[in-house]
């Protein structure tokens, strides 16, 4: 059966940042410099085409996007300035939305007045949630133990729960990316011992990033400079967010707490600072192809992360230096960005923290079936009658 | 042969002869052959020392034969005979050997190619002992001259000509001129308005004393020859009426500009044309186009609108030749449609993008820009339209292999313009057969040279112009028929025109008037004169081919410069006799 030609995706992919794409004429130098193209998994190039002519249900199904890290060889190459690199991009925040159920995502994506509200709403309303609840049983002029203004067995319950419905809206959006992927976009059959075979990409993928570093290789003055930088803000915001779910309480024990949470505190929010500084300065310098176009959602994600990672030190400096009462309030400013953040993430650029890691793990098994089945028919004698 | 002095001349040609020929073997091989005053080899023979030595050596040694052994006479022959001439020797009495495209650049053993060289060398050496001095003859120019077609072509060499003072007879076989132009609304890349382009030219010509213009007639008959045409202008209706009746004009110069037609669409039954009512033809669109209205046969305005290139064009089955103007008409379509109608989206189904001219990419890339959406088809895979059923939101859907995303696709389409291809004209054999030129199987006039000669045919006085010789757009259409007209401008500025001596001669104590030479001659160049009963040759028609001097069978025909005695004294020369 013929794929239908949808000629209106292009201007919606155009919301999604995909603004050059129909300059696109095919050369193909886009994949011929990109380290990590292949025969099996043929992008910029072919995600480019499937775009261009609006053949949606081949693009929702393919993991090319995920296997790209940006680090815009092919917009620096392309002869006809189509940028490959931030069509990719536009199509991973465009893959975001597809795998979300809500539709909240394209709505973030298509319009940052809308993403904006919603941030200002949750964060308000999390504000007056926790001052309402500091004042009526606690004390302002005390930051921990009895009496405090926000305790902390309060604040890990809270955690636990905007964490719980965080983790909903993350499974059941990758187990739909599974499904367009893996069922309805594979062809041929996939052994489930693959599953368990390819399980260690999770993790690696996960903590290492190592494909990042090799789209890196290829540019000597850089020094690996992106990939360290992006490693070391995943791997803090990780940390910070182990910290929050589940040592929070030990965190606010007063000047006792014990040396590993103090040290991976301090490591996570070096990690953190140098990482969104450096982001932020990116997207004002544009000094690389890939910070030269900002979506909305870009910012957001920056701007947000910053406040959050502000206002956590702060309040920390505040209550070592017994300004308690400015820590307590810049402790509800902190949670008032944290709480939109956390909950932001299914919907927006940041949930490819799990998408990208599980993209690498079913390409991985594609990749392996797709093989097993050639060989399969290669095993069998052709007859021509 | 007593007194002949002759001076043997070996070009090296860099290496491209030096390379495969022992050329100084050679020359020692030939200063030892009787009559043979001298034999040197040089590097290049043809360069102005090479050309001097030879007037030098004619004058010092009193050479009065030479023979060249070099490249072909195609290439050098001229500039070979102007040495001659220089040096006071008549021109005829020159010979060259080709031993570069018959011998070095086609043998890979040096022994055996040095051997074939000495055989050439030596062959030339036996005929040009028999060489005559021939004198040019020099014919008469009539400035009138005869245009062909009322197109963009016709008009611009008719103007150009009679701008100079000239008088043209300008004949049309329609009832107004603009030929194929006249037909279209927007120009690519630039997007000038064609009538712009037409009524200026149409009105000048018009206005222009000098231009005699014959609408709805034709050239009934052409004789004579360069220089001394007569041709007949025949009204078409057959109704000689005061202004458009049969009349027989003197000119000096032809040019032939009779465009093309488009391919018709019905011949490819895939696209369903003359079926599907909202498939048309680009020329369709145009008229759409300049009456202000895009629309389907139902009113509508098209929302998807697809353009299928190469209809006719690039195929086996049809024309394998490229039409060249059809990729920019698409994207000037693309850009029209969209100006028109912003809403509609349009898909560019194409084999290869043609963008090879001034301002194409250009064009090209801001078609990508306002998002045409390009797809490919492979060459031999032609896309197949289908009627929509009612779910669909279009009218069609074109079924493509599309081969840049190796997927089986279909495009939605409400309208469906197919870019047909330029074809050479029915008439264009009739044409041919009355100016006396060639066409090649597809129909269209072949030039004297496809590089070197692009206007001129081997009919000397007969140019080609425009559509009717290959597809092509309007700027090169523009050029030929001004190159045309320079030609002609030259040569009736000298007044009289040179013919070359290489003609046949009717020997009248021989020839017994049985008129088989007649009809067997390929430029109508042989008269019979009815009182004398015996046939006679129009110098200046001939060719000197050798057609009747073969056929002659009373040997009465002697071709000049090709006599029997030189060839044949040519012949065993080459096998060693004599």
């Amino acid at each position: 059966m013929p794929v239908r030609v949808n000629p209106m995706f292009i201007d919606d992919l155009y919301h999604f940042g995909a603004e050059d794409v129909q300059l696109c004429y095919q050369c193909g130098d886009c994949s011929t410099v990109c380290s990590h193209a292949d025969d099996v998994y043929k992008f910029p190039r072919k995600s480019m085409r499937l775009l261009q002519m609006g053949l949606e249900q081949k693009l929702e199904t393919t993991l090319e996007p995920w296997l790209c890290y940006y680090c815009g060889q092919c917009s620096e190459q392309c002869p006809r300035e189509a940028d490959p690199g931030e069509t990719m991009m536009s199509l991973r925040r465009w893959l975001i939305s597809r795998y979300d159920f809500t539709g909240i995502a394209r709505q973030f994506f298509k319009s940052r007045i809308t993403e904006i509200f919603a941030i200002t709403i949750i964060a308000l309303l999390t504000g007056t949630f926790l001052l309402f609840y500091g004042f009526s049983g606690g004390n302002i002029h005390i930051y921990d133990g009895d009496g405090a203004f926000l305790p902390s067995p309060f604040i890990h319950k809270f955690d636990l729960s905007v964490g719980a419905i965080l983790a909903v809206f993350l499974v059941i959006n990758a187990i739909h990316m599974w499904y367009l992927v893996m069922v309805k976009g594979t062809l041929f059959a996939i052994p489930w011992w693959l599953y368990i075979k390819e399980l260690y990409q999770l993790p690696w993928h996960f903590l290492t990033q190592k494909r990042y570093s090799e789209c890196e290789r290829k540019r000597e003055h850089t020094f690996y400079m992106p990939w360290m930088i992006h490693l070391g803000l995943m791997l803090g915001y990780v940390t910070m967010l182990i910290l929050v779910m589940v040592y929070i309480e030990e965190l606010q024990a007063g000047p006792e707490i014990h040396w590993q949470v103090h040290i991976f505190g301090y490591l996570a929010t070096i990690g953190l600072i140098i990482g969104t500084i450096y982001f932020i300065r990116s997207r004002f310098k544009k000094h690389y192809i890939q910070y030269k176009k900002s979506h909305g959602t870009d910012w957001v994600f920056v701007v947000l992360l910053f406040i959050i990672v502000i206002t956590g030190i702060s309040q920390h400096v505040f209550h070592r230096t017994g300004l308690l009462e400015a820590a307590n309030i810049t402790y509800v400013v902190h949670l008032m960005s944290v709480v939109p953040w956390l909950l932001r993430m299914p919907f927006s650029k940041w949930s490819h923290l799990i998408y990208r890691p599980l993209a690498m793990y079913l390409a991985a098994i594609r990749r392996d079936a797709l093989v097993r089945q050639v060989s399969i028919l290669n095993s069998y004698p052709v007859v021509i009658k | 042969m007593k007194n002949c002095r002759i001076g043997v001349y070996i070009c090296m040609c860099g290496t491209n002869i030096a390379k495969i020929v022992d050329v100084e073997a050679v020359a020692k091989f030939a200063s030892e052959i009787p009559n043979v005053v001298l034999a040197r080899s040089y590097k290049y023979m043809c360069s102005n020392p090479g050309q001097e030595m030879i007037s030098q050596d004619i004058k010092e040694n009193k050479l009065n034969r030479v023979v060249v052994a070099a490249c072909s006479p195609n290439m050098h022959e001229r500039t070979f005979r102007n040495a001659l001439r220089s040096a006071g020797l008549n021109q005829y009495l020159l010979e060259m050997a080709n031993i570069r495209e018959q011998c070095s650049w086609v043998h890979t053993d040096t022994i055996e190619a040095t051997e074939k060289a000495k055989a050439l060398v030596y062959a030339a050496i036996c005929r040009v002992e028999l060489h005559e001095e021939l004198e040019n003859m020099s014919v008469n120019m009539c400035p009138n001259s005869l245009v062909i077609g009322g197109g963009i072509a016709g008009m611009t060499a008719a103007l150009e000509l009679a701008d100079a003072g000239n008088t043209v007879y300008l004949v049309e076989k329609n009832n107004h001129l603009g030929g194929n132009l006249a037909r279209v609304d927007l120009t690519a890349p630039y997007l000038y308005s064609a009538r712009d382009l037409l009524t200026e030219k149409i009105t000048r010509t018009y206005n222009n004393k000098k231009i005699h213009i014959h609408l709805e007639s034709k050239v009934k008959d052409l004789t004579g020859f360069i220089g001394n045409f007569k041709a007949t202008i025949n009204s078409l209706n057959g109704i000689p009426s005061e202004k458009n009746k049969s009349i027989e004009v003197e000119i000096g110069n032809v040019v032939v500009c009779t465009g093309y037609k488009e391919f018709d669409a019905s011949r490819i039954v895939h696209y369903g044309y003359g079926k599907l009512p909202n498939v048309i033809t680009s020329f369709e669109l145009e008229k759409m186009i300049r009456a202000g209205r895009i629309e389907t046969k139902d009113g509508k305005i098209p929302r998807y609108v697809a353009i299928i290139h190469c209809v006719g064009s690039r195929s086996q089955e049809f024309h394998s030749y490229c039409s060249r103007v059809c990729c920019m008409t698409a994207l000037k379509y693309a850009h029209e449609i969209k100006s028109a109608n912003p809403d509609s989206y349009i898909s560019d189904i194409y084999i290869d993008m043609h963008a090879f001219g001034k301002g194409h990419e250009d064009f090209y890339r801001r078609s990508s820009e306002a998002k045409t959406l390009f797809l490919m088809y492979e060459k031999g895979d032609r896309p197949v339209i289908h009627k929509a059923t009612p779910k669909d939101d279009c009218e069609m859907l074109i079924e493509v292999n599309e081969k840049l995303s190796g997927e089986v696709i279909e495009i939605p389409a409400d309208l469906v313009i197919l870019m047909v291809g330029m074809e050479a004209r029915e008439d264009s054999r009739e044409v041919a057969r009355i100016v006396n030129i060639s066409q090649d199987k597809e129909g269209w006039f072949i030039e004297s040279h496809p590089k070197l000669e692009p206007v001129a045919t081997t009919t000397d006085g007969i140019f080609i112009a425009g559509t009717c010789v290959a597809p092509k757009d309007i700027p090169d259409t523009v050029a030929q028929a001004r190159a045309a007209a320079a030609r002609i401008l030259a040569r009736i500025a000298k007044e009289r025109i040179e013919v070359d001596a290489l003609y046949s001669e009717v020997n009248e104590k021989l020839c017994s008037g049985c008129r088989l030479c007649n009809q067997l001659c390929p430029y109508s160049a042989i008269e019979f004169l009815e009182d004398k009963k015996q046939s006679h040759i129009i110098s200046a028609l001939c060719k000197g081919c050798g057609v009747c001097v073969a056929a002659c069978p009373s040997s009465a025909i002697k071709g000049r410069h090709f006599t029997d005695q030189q060839i044949l004294a040519q012949v065993d020369g080459l096998f060693g006799i004599g």
